[in-house]
C-alpha cells in the first residue's frame, strides 16, 4: 500500500464512522434538547461534521492530486512510498491474551492467570530461555499480587 | 501570602514528599533509559500509584518521574545511538560519537549537567511569570476561554503534527471522546451505546495507559520482531579528562546552555511544539553560533549541552499555560491534569485563589526534583547504563502486564482495562494512518471546558453564538487560529509540490 492509498484508506475509514455518527449513533443515544442552553448533540454533531468535512477534504484533494499526476504522466511522483501495513496476525497475537486476562483472574485465580499470561506474552516477544522465562512470570506477577493484597487493599479482579 | 508560600515549600520539603519526589526521579532515570519508554508513557502507569498519594506527593512523584525520563532518555541515546526518547535524538548526534571514543561518562555527564541547568531556569521563569498571568487570565470570560481552546487545539494539531487535517480530525475525535458520559445539562447519557459503566464517562487513565503505552509496546514489538538488534555493552575509558565535565568545559558552554534554556522555555510554553521541536531547534541554533560548526555531530560538548538543556526547560515551562489557563502545553502536562482531577484540584487560573498552597508546594517540588536529578545521576550514572541492556524479551511483557493492572487499579474495574485494550488499538491504528493521537488525548480533556464554555456562551447570549465575534479577545484569538490553518495548510502544500 503507497501512503497516499494509506491516507484515502484513511479518509474513507473517517468518513464512514463520521456518517455513522451523524446519521445514527449522536441521534439514538443523545437526550432530547430540553429547552433552555444548548441541545446535547451540539458538540458531538459539530465534532463528526468536521471530521466528515475534513475527511472529504484530505481525499478531494488526493485524488485532484492523482487526476494531475495521471495527466501530467509522472504516475510513480509523491506519495508512491510504501507506508507501513497493518500486521494483523502480530495486533491479533498481543490483544487476544490481553482480552482474556481479566475474565481468567476472575475464574481461574490472580496468579494462575496472570503467571500462564505472562509466559505466553514473553513466548510471543522471543524469549526461550527457561529460567528466564519462569522468573519474568513470576516475579512481577507476586509483587503486583502482594502490592494489590497486603499494601494497597485493592480487591481483585 | 508569605505564610502560604512557607507552608508549600514545608508540604514539599515534607519526608514522604522528598521521598515521593526521589522515587519519582529515580523511576523516571529508568524508564527514560530503556528505548522506547519514554516519561508520557511512564506517567500514564504511574498515574493509577497516585491515587494512594497525598496530592502534594503524586504531583510531585509525578514530576520527578518526567524530569527523570527526560534525561533518562539520554543514557539510551549515547550509549546505544537509540534515543530513548524523542526529544534525546539531537543528543545522539555527539554523545554517540564520544561514547565511541569511551568518553560515554562524560557524554552523559554533560548531558545530565545540561538538563538540570535548563530546568532550573524555566522553573524560576514558571515561577516568576506564571502567577500574573493567571491574574490576567481571571478577567476572561467564557467567549475567550471558547476562543483561546479553539485556537490551543489548532496549535496543537497544526504545529505539533505532519498534518493538519488529521490532527483536526484526531482533535475532532477527541473531542467527541469527551462527549461520552452523563450530559452536563440534562443529567442524562449521551453517546453510551446503552453500556451503563460508559455513563460515568471515559477517565484519562485508560485512554492515556491505551494509547501511550500499551500501543507504543506493540508497535516497537512489531518492529524488533521484524529485525533483532544486538548490541554490546559499551566501553567507558578511565581516565578521568574522559569521565568527568570540568568547570571549565561548563563554562565554555554556558552561552548555548542559556540560549538552548531560553529556547525550551518558550517551546515548553507554547502549547504543542513540545520538548522534541525544542531540542533540535536549539541544537540547530547552536551550530549556527558556534565558531567550530564542523565539530558538531563528532562529539562536540556544545552539542549535548544544547539538546539536553532545551529538551529539559520543556518540563516546567509546559506548566505555565496548565496553571495559567488550564491548557496543556504537552502531552504530560494534559497527564498531570488527570492526576490534578484525581485529587479534586482542576489547573487553572483559579489555582492561585483556591489552592495557592498547593502550588507552592508544586514549586518546591520542582526544585527539590531537579536537585535529586543532579544527586542520583552523579551518584548513579553507571548503574543507570546497565538498563539500557535490559533485553526487550523481559521488558516488554512486564510493561504490558503493568499497563493491565494500572488500567485496573484506576477504578478496580475490569471494563477500565477493556476500554484500554480499545484505545490501544485505536492508536495503533492512527499511528499506521499518520493520525495524532496526541491530539485526540488533548480534545479529550479540553471537550468538558469547551462545552461548558459554549454552553454559557449560549445561555449569556440568548442562542446567539456569533456573540462570541464581538469580544475582541476572542475574536483575535480565533483570527490566530484562522492564520495558522492557513499558514499550516501553505506550508503543506509547499511541502508536498517539493516532494
Amino acid at each position: 500500500m503507497t501512503n497516499v492509498q494509506s491516507e484515502n484508506c484513511g479518509y474513507g475509514g473517517m468518513i464512514a464512522a463520521s456518517l455513522l455518527l451523524l446519521l445514527w449513533l449522536i441521534p439514538s443515544y443523545s437526550p432530547e434538547y430540553p429547552g433552555y442552553g444548548m441541545s446535547a448533540t451540539l458538540v458531538p454533531n459539530l465534532a463528526a461534521g468536521f471530521i466528515l468535512l475534513l475527511a472529504l477534504l484530505g481525499l478531494t484533494r488526493n485524488m485532484l492530486k492523482a487526476r494531475r499526476l495521471s495527466r501530467s504522466g509522472e504516475a510513480a511522483g509523491a506519495g508512491a512510498a510504501s507506508a507501513a501495513g497493518v500486521a494483523w496476525g502480530h495486533l491479533l497475537r498481543f490483544m487476544l491474551p490481553c482480552a482474556l486476562l481479566m475474565p481468567a483472574m476472575s475464574r481461574l485465580g490472580f496468579i494462575p492467570s496472570g503467571v500462564v499470561f505472562m509466559l505466553l506474552v514473553q513466548w510471543f516477544c522471543g524469549q526461550r530461555k527457561p529460567v528466564a522465562m519462569v522468573l519474568v512470570a513470576l516475579v512481577p506477577v507476586l509483587t503486583v499480587w502482594a502490592l494489590m493484597r497486603f499494601a494497597l487493599g485493592v480487591p481483585m479482579p | 501570602m508569605f505564610d502560604m508560600i512557607f507552608a508549600g515549600l514545608a508540604d514539599a520539603l515534607s519526608l514522604a514528599n522528598l521521598l515521593f519526589v526521589l522515587l519519582g526521579v529515580v523511576t523516571g532515570m529508568i524508564a527514560g533509559a530503556v528505548p522506547g519508554v519514554n516519561g508520557p508513557m511512564a506517567i500514564a502507569l504511574c498515574i493509577p500509584l497516585s491515587y494512594y498519594m497525598s496530592p502534594v506527593a503524586a504531583i510531585g512523584f509525578l514530576v520527578g518521574l518526567n524530569k527523570g525520563a527526560f534525561f533518562g532518555g539520554a543514557i539510551s541515546g549515547v550509549l546505544l545511538n537509540t534515543p530513548g526518547t524523542p526529544e534525546s535524538a539531537a543528543t545522539t548526534w555527539d554523545g554517540y560519537p564520544l561514547a565511541v571514543e569511551g568518553k560515554g561518562e562524560k557524554a552523559l555527564r554533560m548531558a545530565l549537567y545540561a538538563s538540570v541547568t535548563g530546568d532550573a531556569f524555566s522553573t524560576v521563569v514558571l515561577i516568576l511569570v506564571a502567577a500574573p498571568l493567571a491574574t490576567v487570565a481571571l478577567y476572561m470570560g467564557p467567549p475567550e476561554i471558547f476562543a483561546l481552546i479553539c485556537m490551543a487545539m489548532t496549535i496543537i494539531a497544526g504545529l505539533g503534527t505532519k498534518s493538519l487535517l488529521r490532527g483536526l480530525m484526531a482533535a475532532a475525535l477527541g473531542v467527541l471522546t469527551g462527549c461520552i458520559g452523563i450530559e452536563p445539562v440534562s443529567a442524562l447519557p449521551r453517546l453510551t451505546l446503552g453500556i451503563t459503566q460508559l455513563e460515568r464517562g471515559i477517565s484519562l487513565i485508560p485512554i492515556g495507559i491505551g494509547m501511550l503505552a500499551f500501543s507504543e509496546i506493540i508497535i516497537q514489538l512489531e518492529q524488533k520482531l521484524r529485525s533483532s538488534q544486538g548490541q554490546g555493552p559499551m566501553n567507558f575509558s578511565s581516565r578521568p579528562e574522559d569521565r568527568f565535565v570540568s568547570l571549565k568545559e561548563y563554562w565554555a558552554c554556558a552561552r548555548t546552555l542559556l540560549r538552548s534554556s531560553v529556547a525550551g522555555t518558550v517551546v515548553g510554553a507554547l502549547p504543542g511544539l513540545g520538548a522534541p521541536v525544542a531540542s533540535f531547534f536549539a541544537y540547530d541554533q547552536a551550530v549556527k553560533h558556534s565558531h567550530r560548526p564542523e565539530s558538531f555531530g563528532k562529539g562536540n560538548l556544545e552539542g549535548i549541552a544544547a539538546s539536553e538543556s532545551a529538551n529539559s526547560a520543556v518540563v516546567a515551562a509546559s506548566l505555565i499555560p496548565l496553571f495559567t489557563l488550564g491548557i496543556p502545553g504537552n502531552v504530560a502536562a494534559a497527564l498531570l491534569i488527570g492526576a490534578f482531577v484525581i485529587h479534586g484540584m482542576i489547573p487553572g487560573p483559579l489555582m492561585f485563589e483556591q489552592n495557592a498552597q498547593f502550588i507552592y508546594s508544586i514549586y518546591g517540588s520542582l526544585i527539590v526534583a531537579n536537585l535529586f536529578l543532579l544527586a542520583v545521576g552523579r551518584m548513579g550514572l553507571r548503574a543507570f547504563c546497565k538498563v539500557v541492556q535490559v533485553p526487550a524479551a523481559v521488558l516488554y511483557p512486564i510493561i504490558i502486564f503493568t499497563c493491565i493492572m494500572g488500567a485496573y487499579l484506576a477504578q478496580y474495574a475490569t471494563f477500565d482495562v477493556t476500554l484500554m485494550l480499545v484505545f490501544a488499538v485505536l492508536a495503533y491504528f492512527m499511528r499506521k494512518f499518520d493520525y495524532s493521537f496526541i491530539c485526540l488525548i488533548i480534545g479529550f480533556i479540553l471537550a468538558p471546558i469547551w462545552e461548558t464554555s459554549l454552553q454559557q456562551v449560549i445561555i449569556a447570549s440568548e442562542q446567539d453564538p456569533y456573540m462570541i465575534l464581538g469580544r475582541p479577545v476572542a475574536l483575535a484569538l480565533l483570527a490566530l487560529s484562522a492564520w495558522i490553518v492557513a499558514r499550516s495548510a501553505r506550508q503543506g502544500r509547499v511541502s508536498r509540490n517539493e516532494a
